[in-house]
């Protein structure tokens, strides 16, 4: 596993370097600490999890490579100053952001590093289900759609449409959903009206 | 009352300081505590969590949230803009020598928005690299006003220009050491950038759109209904700041109270810059500047379907109206004596010199409200 740990506090940063290495000391942990986030360290470094301090203002910066990349996020761990029992328990509720409050217990950071990377785990399954399930969607509609083009343009009934659509996706190999895309755009073209 | 309330140190957090530093809080019968956040994501995270209650927010950020773009911030009403304007843009000296035509800069956006063209044309010739500009969340007026301008010069800023997302307190580095060749910030960062010689203000928010939204005053949802009372008087303690930050006569101890360490913690010569008449266009008026327009609102919606991040099948007159919160607005400042706007929409754009704006008890005298490329955007 490969940490990087963002944190203007070196002192802070070292203590949580010690706790992860407690917890999961090994050959095969790598830590790096740093006072800022650089860009390079993301391809240099590759980092598994990135934990940084909230008032690091590199934050706005991380959280957009991981709205960018849905490939690669990275689960984000901070601090907060004032310990706040309830407000830790919905913070690692919320999945990808943990937080770890202050009086930096070695062997409570590596606890809620572990919680952060399972719900992070959880959180990417979800995320993957729910764009599948609006690809699909979103790929029914379409079909729906191109059906209806040929219904009134051909004159057919739902079924028949719909089995000149799986056949001709499959003359010619290509997803029923690229089909049905294809009538639509043609569809467009040939109404009257339509711009040169 | 007890209340906690961020904000991210720039200018255009002025009220809610202001409104600290002149006692408005306490006279309002609130007990403010103020949270200096370093960025964003804390703010919508504290908001969500509710370790805060409310916060200076960028306006597009309660609609990106609440439409699953990014992380919750949990249910938020936005009763008042927190003023309009404020941003500039700054590039590198080469980036800007590029934008000139016989040694002289554009007067106009559309002028350095066809230069702009030029360039990335010369560019591509020479097989440089992309132009990369910063901005400073995702989610803000200053990727807005970036894309569009891009967009203005016939580019598609989605393939033709490279966008990365840095804190401001970064981006003057960022430009000095070549990494990117312009960004997008609240003042006074690229006035303090200026100052140090990392670079030049190409075009500041006025020059833009002459009344742009910016900040929003967010509230959670859950404080707000559980504090009515609260909600109004925060509204009139940050309104009271406004009358007395939009005077002219105040412009001197403004600087000063936002230079405070605590405060904003700029140069007070930075800051300076950035209020001049010809700095970045920060309008504090608390009748003109903080009403939370539905339009706005729905502008900055229709931003994120235009560039890809939202499907239009939402009902995004509900959504708006779910956020902003113009009654409140009207709660706080008619017993102001403000005058409060008939509707909750206007035309954005379109509005080239002064005019009446319906409210009573008498219409209001609006300023300019006008893109530089002449657009007006109309709800329904």
């Amino acid at each position: 596993m490969k940490v990087l740990v963002i944190d203007p506090d070196e002192t802070r940063a070292t203590l949580v370097a010690d706790g992860i290495r407690a917890e999961y000391g090994g050959p095969d942990t790598l830590i790096r600490l740093s006072g800022r986030f650089e860009l390079r360290m993301l391809r240099d470094f590759d980092p598994d999890m990135v934990i940084i301090a909230c008032e690091s203002p590199d934050r706005d910066m991380l959280e957009a490579l991981q709205l960018a990349n849905d490939a690669a996020p990275r689960p984000v761990v901070m601090f907060v100053d004032r310990s706040d029992a309830n407000a830790t328990a919905r913070a690692l509720e919320a999945g990808v952001v943990g937080y770890i409050v202050d009086g930096f217990n070695p062997a409570r950071i590596a606890s809620i590093l572990s919680v952060a990377a399972s719900r992070f785990q959880v959180m990417q399954g979800m995320r993957r289900d729910l764009d599948k399930a609006r690809a699909d969607l979103a790929a029914r509609k379409t079909i729906d759609r191109a059906k209806g083009v040929l219904m009134n343009s051909r004159n057919l009934s739902e079924d028949e449409a719909y089995k000149l659509l799986r056949k001709h996706a499959m003359d010619t190999g290509r997803p029923m959903q690229a089909v049905a895309a294809d009538i639509l755009a043609v569809s467009d073209l040939l109404k009257p009206g339509s711009a040169l | 009352m007890n209340l906690t309330l961020a904000y991210n140190p720039l200018n255009d957090a002025a009220l809610i300081l202001v409104a600290e530093a002149l006692g408005f809080y306490d006279s309002e019968g609130l007990s403010v505590t103020l949270s200096r956040e370093a960025n964003w994501s804390n703010i919508r995270d504290k908001l969500a969590y509710g370790l805060i209650d409310a916060a200076h927010i960028l306006a597009p950020m309660p609609f990106a949230a609440a439409l699953g773009q990014g992380p919750s911030m949990g249910r938020i009403i936005a009763p008042m803009a927190l003023g309009a304007g404020g941003n500039s843009v700054l590039v590198s000296a080469a980036l800007k020598r590029a934008l000139e035509e016989d040694g002289e800069a554009p007067k106009s956006l559309r002028g350095s928005a066809k230069l702009l063209a030029r360039e990335v044309a010369a560019r591509r010739y020479a097989g440089a690299g992309r132009l990369v500009f910063a901005v400073p969340f995702t989610f803000s007026p200053h990727h807005f006003v970036l894309r569009h301008w891009v967009a203005a010069a016939g580019l598609d800023p989605e393939r033709q220009v490279q966008w990365v997302v840095a804190p401001p307190s970064r981006m003057a580095d960022m430009v000095r050491d070549g990494l990117i060749d312009g960004f997008c910030s609240g003042s006074p960062w690229p006035q303090t950038a200026e100052l140090n010689g990392d670079g030049e203000v190409l075009f500041s928010d006025p020059d833009f759109w002459t009344l742009k939204p910016e900040k929003v005053l967010g509230v959670r949802a859950g404080w707000a209904e559980a504090n009515p009372d609260g909600v109004v008087a925060l509204v009139r303690a940050l309104l009271r700041a406004a009358m007395w930050a939009h005077d002219p006569a105040h412009r001197d101890d403004l600087i000063r109270i936002l230079a405070r360490k605590a405060y904003v913690g700029a140069p007070a010569e930075a800051i300076a810059a950035a209020m001049a008449d010809d700095g970045a266009g920060l309008v504090l008026d608390p009748q003109t500047a903080t009403f939370p327009w539905i339009s706005h609102a729905k502008w900055f919606l229709g931003q994120m379907v235009r560039w890809g991040w939202l499907s239009p099948e939402h009902d995004f007159d509900a959504l708006a109206r779910r956020i902003y919160q113009p009654d409140l607005w009207r709660a706080a400042a008619g017993s102001l004596g403000l005058a409060l706007p008939l509707a909750d929409e206007k035309d954005e754009g379109g509005q080239g010199s002064d005019w009446l704006l319906p409210a009573q008890p008498a219409d209001i005298v609006m300023p300019p409200n006008a893109l530089f490329d002449g657009g007006v955007f109309r709800c329904g």
